[in-house]
């Protein structure tokens, strides 16, 4: 009998699993949030009644779900909580997945909050109408061209681009070191150039972008075609160019530069260049998605981090200080380099010209990433 | 009195246990149509339904701009195939004519070889063999381009070598022994027995590795799209389209243009299976008690095979676990535990959660496919081949694609699964359905007919049968579905990249996140840790079985 | 009539392969199913036991219709060929198995088992391991598994075959012995002509599915139904009878010595220890001859040969 019993347990739990699903899943269409976080609830209502004169968002709501790039910014998130007794879960994500996995959704987004990536990924999902208005008094103070005019959605700061090269590599082949946009095309650097395909690398999406505006249509294709010649393969990894750089594996890798990258000049045989004739850029987008089980908590969060004690916070995490072009008039914070050599790029273009550009852009590189439209 | 008494006992229990044989019948077929049926047309619907409307513009474009793209992938599933059915033979052979002590020794790196966690065998191929890479520029002074179709099919080669060994060495224990002692009494040399013998013995068994093989290599998209350079595959380009373009149209056109060849080959394998390739002999089988021992070219060659297969193996994992504890500082390792302190910000749940999920995964999975496959093999169900070829599907199907296709299904109600960590579970459950329901049914037509019908005839209803007959003598195949299912549940990443929510994070996709980031140190500690707790849980659980057994 | 089978009919495609079978059984009697491998005695062994769907007909045990019952549910036990003894379970858990479909308790069948080990001299193996005993125990572990449902009919489908011929002789007879102990009906399905012999209380004689004979050893020996029935069961002379007619005429049924109404000469002689057999010439016919140890002839001798008893 008894044996029969446990047999029995270890069937039903097989079953169970499904049949709780089943179940599960009506309570939760019924009401959109409530259902499916309980477990979590408690935690969350002890923290919200810690906290004191903040608004706590209503505990049903569960906690503030983010998708983000970085795990370093548990600690931001961290403070968040401290701040405002709001729990916060994350998962880190590339731009690209988060766009088709929110698309796939179809209306019930797996987070509530965005939080970095490309500002082309957020562009094309507010036209896809996936985020949610946000307004709130401190948007009046961020810079007009890095944020979206309806308040779809925001920057935290700016990606930069330029080179990182590998010193050894560069002294065995008798190279130069490129100083900008223009040496990379010198015949010199055939096959030791390594660039991320455009479609999956927000970064190489504004190079080409940024250098096509900066050119001008027709001297831009030409520029990146004889780029085209000196690059033996498009990586499908936004990190492969400075990976595979620092490896020796190539020479001169085109990636985001950061304090990061910097310190890598001190562990490692390389060198980072901002080009000279210009640094492309592009800004790292915030937004809330439209839909998700706690809008509330993300717009409280955007509306705290925007105050000028928390943007500061970033600073150490993103190993940059660009949130200070996001909002000019931020207290104490000095940008480490001048404005003016980022190139000139009308960010509106960014998100309206994408398909059309990697299109061309497919076309041009031929069998060297079979990835078209 | 007391006769009447039993009389109604019996009559009782009758109802109840055919109520429930047919319930757990109903549950199953319908968990298949559910889990399997119904995302799997979502996402053919979805590659044909294009802005409302019917559409075959992306089969049409497929074939016309993107048939180097089917033509390489089937290029390189053909390579990888035969280099791991080679390969695997020699593993195979060598382990088990092996002296008992070298077999268990073979036997634990083969087991650990099982743990493979996505990405950092690339990665290590890369830092080994890379133009930098450890072996081919430090040891070597060479300077060579390792990325192509010759990178992909080597580690693919490598990678499928333990599944396939460990099945032929499940083969090549039931050779009948009077056959190799045949073939030595009338005068044939140790190199002519495995030639003439052996390998026509165990040759369908071999194809049976090839074809799986080859649907293996058509869906890996994590090996080409690190070390495939400018060569590129079907798999990797269904991720590109998704996360570049977010172009799920076409990611399941090319899904659906994955499947065709997966089918061609899955019909061949069905085949070569109804012709009770793995049905018992009646010989005697086992161990070799009489000495044969490989000689003369034949083991040289199985040799150099099979030391090829341990050495890069070994060179593999031993990178994993040196990179855990180094950092590379202007071309020199040095030894550091900065990794640790990196790890330290991942949450400790992150790990525990993995371990639940694994189990929860390993448990229900292999019971619900132990279950299905005796349905299927041993009963009258409706629609028998049907819900026995759905059941394969998900072996054919790209990772990523089965968890888009999860999404696109359970993302509404009635059955809305998304952001609930039961979706994952499910996903891996029914992602490895597969190879549990084939486990099963080899070890099934181990267990003769008789046996259920002895057990009906005194008395024993069909549930009882099940309990007390069927499932004490799968102990086996428990133990293989288990081990299997645990193991991809800790390991595989295609489909919870998509699956994945917020505060639900698992170590695997930790593993992936890391290696997207570029942290390989990282990535190895993670690897390495993901690597030691499923050795740990899989030896665990071998040993309680194997005792039982005593 | 305790067993009936009643038009019994079971086709496998096209093929017909138990053809209108009719016979019945009374209360503790021992059939024997004879018959060539493909004849369709096993089954018709699995339609009684309810492995196989019966086509069509009837099967009554103790005036009930059987067809519908699933096997369980079924008055009927069997003992396989292959024994199919559960190897996870040990020799004593074997036995009790099915008791406990019966509701009984397991300290009571555990008592029961050992009893019934008991009586074929196991009890002492009841806590080994299946794999751990000889043949002849496992087959008797599946006879003991059988008898201890207490069922109306217990079905035995060649139980013998797996074992040597020395243990065989000693298994028919323990089998023969628990029959008449517990009264059980059986039917014992074999082709070997002298198991059934010995064992059976009556003879069915099959042949591509049809019943050509039924009836004591005797009757099916002496009185074969026709010549199937009559080779079957064992060798037969063709000779000339009268008015231009064949008889038939048993090896034994003939006596050799120097008067007879045929002449012959000894052609060749085989030593078999309690007798010895002859081949003798007459015309151009070869006749085989048993006689007894002593009786001795050399070959080339003139022999004469009298028919002492035909077969009809």
């Amino acid at each position: 009998m008894k044996r029969l019993l446990a047999f029995l347990l270890s069937i039903t739990a097989a079953f169970g699993l499904a049949a709780c699903g089943g179940t599960g899943n009506n309570a939760s269409s019924g009401e959109a949030s409530s259902a499916p976080q309980s477990s979590e609830a408690p935690s969350s209502s002890a923290g919200s009644s810690e906290a004191s004169g903040e608004v706590a968002p209503a505990a049903s709501n569960g906690p503030l779900k983010v998708v983000t790039t970085s795990d370093a910014y548990q600690v931001l998130f961290d403070k968040f909580t401290e701040d405002t007794g709001i729990q916060v879960e994350y998962l880190s994500m590339s731009s690209g997945e988060v766009l088709s996995k929110v698309k796939a959704e179809g209306g019930a987004p797996m987070a509530d909050l965005w939080f970095g990536g490309g500002i082309d990924a957020f562009m094309q999902a507010k036209e896809d109408g996936l985020l949610e208005q946000v307004d709130f008094d401190g948007a009046a103070d961020l810079a007009p061209e890095y944020k979206d005019a309806d308040n779809h959605w925001f920057s935290k700061g700016l990606t930069v681009v330029g080179f990182i090269v590998n010193n050894d590599i560069l002294a065995e082949k008798n190279l130069e070191l490129p100083k900008t946009w223009d040496d990379l095309i010198n015949p010199a650097y055939k096959s030791e150039i390594l660039m991320s395909n455009p479609a999956i690398s927000g970064t190489n999406y504004a190079v080409v972008n940024a250098i096509l505006q900066t050119k001008g249509e027709e001297a831009g294709w030409k520029y990146f075609e004889d780029l085209n010649a000196n690059i033996d393969y498009y990586s499908k990894r936004g990190k492969d160019p400075s990976e595979k750089t620092v490896a020796g594996e190539i020479a001169i890798g085109i990636t985001y530069l950061d304090k990061a990258m910097e310190k890598l000049q001190e562990e490692q045989n390389v060198t980072l260049v901002y080009p000279e004739d210009g640094i492309p850029y592009v800004p790292e987008g915030v937004a809330v998605f439209k839909g998700g089980t706690n809008a509330d908590g993300a717009k409280e969060f955007i509306k705290w981090f925007y105050q000028d004690e928390n943007l500061r916070e970033i600073i150490p995490l993103d190993n940059k200080d660009t949130v200070k072009i996001v909002k000019p008039n931020l207290e104490n914070v000095e940008l480490s380099f001048p404005v003016e050599s980022l190139m000139k790029e009308d960010l509106s273009l960014f998100g309206s010209q994408r398909s059309a550009i990697l299109d061309k852009w497919n076309t041009m590189i031929g069998d060297k990433a079979e990835t078209d439209e | 009195m007391n006769k009447r008494n039993k009389k109604w006992v019996s009559v009782v229990g009758t109802h109840f246990y055919n109520l429930l044989d047919f319930g757990i019948l109903a549950v199953l077929l319908s968990a298949v149509a559910v889990f399997i049926l119904y995302p799997l047309l979502c996402i053919v619907k979805n590659s044909l339904w294009i802005d409302g409307a019917f559409s075959l513009q992306e089969y049409s474009r497929l074939f016309l701009k993107n048939g180097r793209l089917l033509s390489n992938s089937l290029f390189v599933a053909c390579l990888s195939a035969a280099g791991s059915m080679v390969l695997a033979a020699a593993v195979a052979l060598k382990v088990h004519f092996a002296p008992k002590k070298v077999k268990g020794l073979l036997m634990g790196l083969l087991m650990m070889t099982m743990v493979s966690p996505p990405f950092v065998s690339a990665l290590a191929y890369i830092q080994l063999f890379g133009r930098r890479g450890i072996i081919t520029y430090r040891l070597l002074g060479l300077s060579i381009n390792p990325y192509g179709w010759g990178g992909i099919v080597a580690m693919q080669s490598l990678s499928f070598v333990p599944l396939n060994a460990l099945l032929l060495m499940g083969v090549l224990s039931k050779v009948d022994q009077s056959l190799i002692h045949a073939s030595r009494d009338l005068g044939a040399s140790p190199s002519h027995t495995l030639w003439d013998v052996i390998l026509p013995l165990i040759r369908p068994a071999m194809l049976v590795c090839f074809l799986l093989s080859f649907i293996r290599s058509l869906s890996d998209f994590g090996t080409p799209m690190i070390i495939g350079g400018r060569f590129n595959v079907l798999a990797p380009e269904i991720y590109l389209q998704i996360i570049g373009y977010s172009n799920l149209p076409r990611a399941s056109a090319m899904n659906m243009i994955i499947l065709v060849p997966a089918l061609i080959i899955f019909v061949f394998y069905r085949l070569l299976m109804r012709n009770s390739l793995f049905s018992a002999s009646d010989g005697k089988t086992g161990e070799f008690q009489s000495v044969f021992h490989l000689k003369g070219i034949a083991n040289l060659l199985l040799t150099i095979l099979s030391a090829l297969f341990y050495g890069m193996m070994l060179l593999q994992y031993g990178s994993i676990f040196v990179g855990a504890f180094t950092k590379s500082i202007r071309g020199k390792l040095h030894f550091s535990l900065e990794h640790f302190e990196q790890l330290r910000m991942y949450n400790s749940s992150t790990l525990v959660r993995s371990i639940v999920y694994a189990l929860i995964v390993a448990m229900a999975g292999t019971i619900f496919g132990m279950l299905l496959s005796y349905y299927i093999e041993r009963r009258r169900i409706p629609l028998r081949n049907f819900t026995d070829f759905v059941a394969t599907l998900p072996y054919m199907l790209p990772g990523t694609c089965f968890g888009i296709g999860y999404i696109l299904a359970f993302n509404h109600p009635p059955l809305k699964l998304t952001g609930t960590a039961l979706i994952v579970i499910l996903n891996m459950i029914f992602k490895q359905l597969p190879t549990t329901t084939k486990t099963t049914s080899a070890a099934l037509s181990q267990i003769s007919v008789t046996m259920e019908q002895a057990a009906q005839d005194l008395g024993a209803q069909k549930f009882h049968v099940i309990k007390d007959i069927v499932f004490p003598n799968l102990k086996n195949a428990f133990l293989v579905g288990f081990i299997n299912n645990f193991t991809s549940a800790m390991t595989t990443v295609g489909a919870v990249i998509f699956l994945i929510h917020p505060g639900k994070k698992i170590a695997v996709f930790a593993l992936f996140d890391a290696v997207n980031s570029g942290e390989y140190g990282l990535a190895s500690l993670i690897a390495a840790f993901i690597i030691i707790i499923t050795l740990l849980v899989n030896l665990g659980l071998s040993r309680i079985i194997m005792r039982g057994r005593r | 009539m305790f067993l009936e089978l009643r038009d019994l009919c079971k086709r496998f495609g096209d093929q017909q392969v138990v053809n209108h079978l009719s016979l019945s059984l009374e209360q503790g009697e021992l059939l024997c199913m004879l018959g060539a491998s493909g004849c369709g005695k096993t089954t018709t062994l699995k339609m009684l036991g309810g492995f196989l769907e019966v086509d069509e007909g009837e099967i009554l045990a103790d005036g009930v219709r059987m067809n519908e019952l699933p096997p369980e549910r079924r008055p009927i036990s069997t003992v396989f060929q292959s024994y199919a003894l559960f190897p996870h379970m040990t020799v004593l858990e074997n036995v009790i198995y099915g008791l406990k479909f019966q509701g009984i308790p397991r300290k009571k069948a555990r008592e029961k088992g050992m009893e019934y080990l008991e009586l074929v001299g196991l009890s002492n193996e009841a806590s080994r391991r299946i794999q751990e005993i000889s043949g002849g125990q496992q087959q008797r572990v599946a006879l003991v598994r059988a008898l201890i449902m207490n069922p109306k009919v217990l079905l035995l489908d060649e139980p013998l075959s797996n074992l040597d011929a020395k243990l065989r002789v000693k298994m028919r007879e323990e089998i023969r012995q628990l029959q008449r102990q517990f009264g059980t009906t059986m039917i014992f399905v074999t082709h070997d002509q002298e198991e059934a012999m010995t064992l059976a209380d009556k003879i069915a004689i099959m042949d591509q599915g049809n019943l050509i004979q039924i009836g004591t050893p005797e009757e099916v020996y002496n009185c074969p139904a026709n010549l199937f029935a009559m080779n079957f069961l064992g060798f037969a002379n063709a000779l000339p009878g009268p008015d231009g007619t064949t008889i038939y005429v048993r090896p034994e049924h003939i006596q050799i010595g120097k008067t007879g109404e045929l002449e012959g000469t000894v052609c060749h002689r085989e030593f078999l220890g309690f007798y010895q057999q002859y081949i003798i010439k007459v015309k151009d016919m070869d006749v085989v001859v048993k006689a007894n140890w002593d009786q001795t002839f050399s070959e080339g001798e003139p022999v004469w040969l009298h028919v002492l008893k035909t077969v009809s």
